[in-house]
């Protein structure tokens, strides 16, 4: 698959004199499931948010699908579904009006809409919950939402912020189920995650991102080299934690 | 326990204070109007020497002090972390001791100590003879720790309720009886005092009633001392003591059941209907739909549109019934629309972070537009009826009805200002929102109160000035035949007012265009 669902060239993005993202560039192959690891603070949802479009880059440039968010906002918004990290939806609308709402602002018909979200809230476990308030849903519930605010109008390519971040195994994993089969379709998924075990089973790409730089990048095999993606992870990124030599008194032994 | 959460308490408040500009100017300003508040009481308990009635009308103070205390934490439930007994849930604490410690928490402060320098007034006022004085210090003393207690009751009970989405949203009404009662005292019953329609008279045999609550009872207690009555004093002051112990009982059962038992008078319901209404009207009619639905479920949206109306009355009521009622018609028309404006002049920061969901679908300026004349549209449904009824109700009770048609015009027309305004604002001067846990509106968040300040007065002005040349073509056309008259001004005003949103809707797509990103920026920072 030599075309590139994602092309990202010297991303950059200060805050201050923070310099959240330090020039990033990222290429990610069409039909890919690919994940960014990092950790805390590293820039990925900066990175994200200024793929999707969400926040204007100092410099570089973004292309999905070939067209280029920054210069085409409206071309490239319309390849592209997103997850947000919070996902922070629109609280006082029901599941159910919050899925038909996303179909329609993205120009679809009606009855489309509505049917859609109807099997997307089947798929994501969520009819019984379909009239109840956003506002009253579990963290795994508003996941499973905004995941299908982000997949109703069917985008080749879809960035996720954390989708597994507080969510129940039984959600995450119809989570992952869905992200799978729409990967076999042939679309794209680029999502976040400091969750390496998740990265290892399910994406095939992975970049390593720490302080704003891209440190790795390739395929799970090739950026972990023969170790654990955790231990590839922690060799790249560097063990920050102390040994902890002052806690003589922790632990039942030594009371 | 009670030094340790009297520290805690001091901590949390000197880290809030350290944390941010507001919150250091709002701390100078209550302790500033706790320092008002104790002067003005102290000096008019103390007014009250000599004077007939001194024991009535301060049974009366002390009632509406215990009255203050009561709603208080209703209203701001949250700002002290030291109150909510479930963050004290996880530690090892009895009830008793951390009863006691929670009420030296509440003990300490500004207020608490304002109510009591304020309510010794009475030493001077009501007091007389050492025994007087002495069960006056006393009955001041339980008058503010009845106060504390019942506050506390109120609080742990509600504790639960409180936190959970619906009970946030109940307590959010309670601001509107508050404002309009608020706007009655300062507008209504200063006239009517001018007026002589209240005297003192007007509050003589409210004692009757008001000396068997328990502030009442600390204020005959002082009273019956200062006659020589020892013995009936005391017993008032310890029938007082046992209602003190009795709450403080109640509300140490409470707490020990809020510290292990989850809310459930507020389980979610589903909502009815459940599809999207006018979706099938294109990205305008979905818009719409979505700010329709917003104004019915959210308890802020509904606040604002009854404080509009409030508003709209209060205005007029000092000069509607008197021959310039065409002026109280006039203001309370223009600050209808004014208020509309300036309540929505932030939208896309008071949407919040879910904002990101149309940022990212909106694509060009066909969209942006369908955008803002979704708003308009959902906003004018609303506005428009509210408006019509609240001035018709207004030109009725001037006694003049067929005026109604002529201001229904200057509504039109103010609205119609208010939605362009507001859509303009909305993008030029975008800005955080932020609700602090207790109060339903949002405000600006820190450092934005500028923005807040420019985009809420320049809409209020802004009506003011884009409407007034209907306000000119009413007052000019005042004697021409009413059959010609009202239908050229309805129908231009409605015509005018159309045009403004119209144009605003325009405008505001244009910008948003350009700064989707960035609105975006502002609206994620909203903590809503």
């Amino acid at each position: 698959m030599a075309e590139q669902a994602i092309a990202v060239r010297g991303l950059r993005k200060s805050f201050g004199a923070k310099e959240a993202v330090a020039g990033i560039n990222l290429e990610i192959a069409a039909g890919s499931l690919a994940g960014l690891v990092g950790p805390n603070g590293a820039g990925k949802t900066t990175s994200l948010s200024m793929m999707t479009g969400l926040l204007r880059p100092d410099s570089g440039q973004v292309l999905v699908q070939g067209l280029d968010v920054w210069a085409d906002p409206p071309a490239a918004k319309a390849v592209i579904g997103v997850v947000p990290a919070e996902a922070r939806l629109f609280e006082r609308l029901s599941g159910q009006e919050l899925l038909e709402y996303a179909g329609r602002l993205r120009g679809m018909p009606a009855s489309e809409a509505r049917s859609r979200s109807a099997q997307l809230l089947d798929v994501l476990d969520l009819t019984a919950d379909a009239k109840r308030l956003v506002a009253d849903y579990s963290t795994g519930m508003r996941k499973k939402a905004a995941l299908g605010c982000a997949l109703i109008h069917n985008p080749p390519v879809l960035f996720l912020d954390e989708p597994l971040e507080g969510v129940d195994p039984v959600s995450g994993d119809v989570i992952r189920r869905l992200l799978t089969r729409f990967v076999g379709s042939g679309s794209t998924v680029l999502f976040s995650s400091h969750v390496m075990e998740l990265v290892e089973q399910v994406c095939d790409h992975v970049s390593i991102i720490d302080k704003g730089q891209i440190v790795a990048t390739g395929t799970i095999d090739e950026v972990r080299g023969g170790k654990t993606l955790q231990q590839a992870f922690i060799d790249l990124v560097g063990s920050r934690a102390s040994e902890g030599e002052g806690l003589t008194w922790l632990g039942s032994s030594s009371s | 326990m009670a030094r340790l959460l009297v520290q805690l308490k001091l901590r949390l408040l000197t880290n809030a204070l350290r944390a941010s500009r507001g919150a250091k100017i709002s701390f100078i300003a209550s302790t500033f109007f706790a320092v008002l508040v104790a002067i003005g009481t102290f000096v008019v308990l103390a007014a009250l020497r000599g004077q007939s009635a001194a024991v009535d009308q301060t049974a009366a103070v002390f009632t509406v002090f215990a009255f203050g205390w009561l709603i208080a934490p209703l209203l701001s439930f949250g700002l002290d972390g030291t109150l909510d007994p479930a963050t004290l849930a996880l530690y090892p604490l009895r009830t008793r001791p951390l009863a006691v410690g929670l009420l030296a928490a509440s003990a300490t402060g500004a207020w608490p100590l304002a109510n009591v320098i304020g309510l010794l007034g009475v030493t001077i006022g009501l007091a007389h003879g050492f025994l007087g004085e002495l069960v006056a210090v006393l009955a001041v003393l339980l008058q503010v720790l009845f106060c504390i207690a019942l506050a506390r009751f109120v609080t742990t009970g509600m504790a639960g309720l409180l936190r959970s989405r619906r009970g946030k949203d109940l307590a959010a009404f309670l601001v509107i009886p508050i404002f309009a009662l608020y706007e009655a005292f300062s507008q209504v019953v200063p006239r009517m005092a001018a007026e002589g329609k209240i005297t003192a008279e007007t509050f003589a045999g409210i004692d009757r009633w008001l000396r068997w609550l328990p502030p009442g009872l600390a204020a005959h207690a002082i009273q019956d001392a200062s006659a020589g009555h020892a013995g009936a004093a005391l017993l008032r002051l310890a029938l007082l003591a046992a209602v003190i112990a009795v709450l403080g009982g109640l509300w140490i059962r409470a707490l020990g059941h809020a510290l292990v038992r989850v809310d459930t008078s507020t389980q979610s319901s589903a909502v009815r209907g459940g599809l999207l209404p006018f979706a099938r009207s294109g990205i305008r009619g979905t818009v719409a739909g979505r700010y329709l639905i917003y104004q019915r479920r959210e308890p802020g949206s509904i606040v604002r549109w009854c404080i509009i109306a409030v508003v709209m009355a209060a205005a007029s009521v000092s000069t509607i019934r008197t021959p310039t009622y065409h002026v109280a018609l006039i203001l309370s028309a223009v600050l209808g629309g004014g208020m509309l404006g300036a309540f929505n002049a932030n939208s896309i920061g008071l949407t919040g972070a879910a904002f990101g969901l149309e940022a990212s679908a909106l694509t060009g300026p066909r969209s942006l537009r369908a955008y803002f004349a979704g708003r308009n549209l959902a906003l004018a449904v609303i506005a428009v009826p509210l408006l019509a009824v609240v001035s018709a109700g207004l030109a009725a009770f001037a006694g003049h009805p067929a005026d109604w048609f002529w201001v229904v015009a200057i509504d039109l027309a103010g609205i119609g200002a208010a939605l362009a305004l507001s859509s303009v604002f909305t993008v030029a001067v975008a800005y955080p929102a932020e609700k602090r846990v207790g109060s339903p509106t949002p405000r600006s968040a820190d450092g934005y109160g500028g923005q807040a300040l420019v985009s809420g007065l320049g809409s209020v002005f802004g009506v003011v000035i884009v409407t007034a040349p209907v306000i000119v073509a009413v007052v000019l056309t005042h004697s021409a035949p009413a059959a010609v008259r009202i239908p050229v001004l309805v129908v231009g005003a409605a015509g005018y007012g159309l045009a403004l949103a119209w144009a605003g809707a325009r405008i505001a797509a244009r910008a948003a265009e350009r700064r989707l990103p960035e609105l975006y920026q502002f609206a994620a920072r909203s903590k809503l």
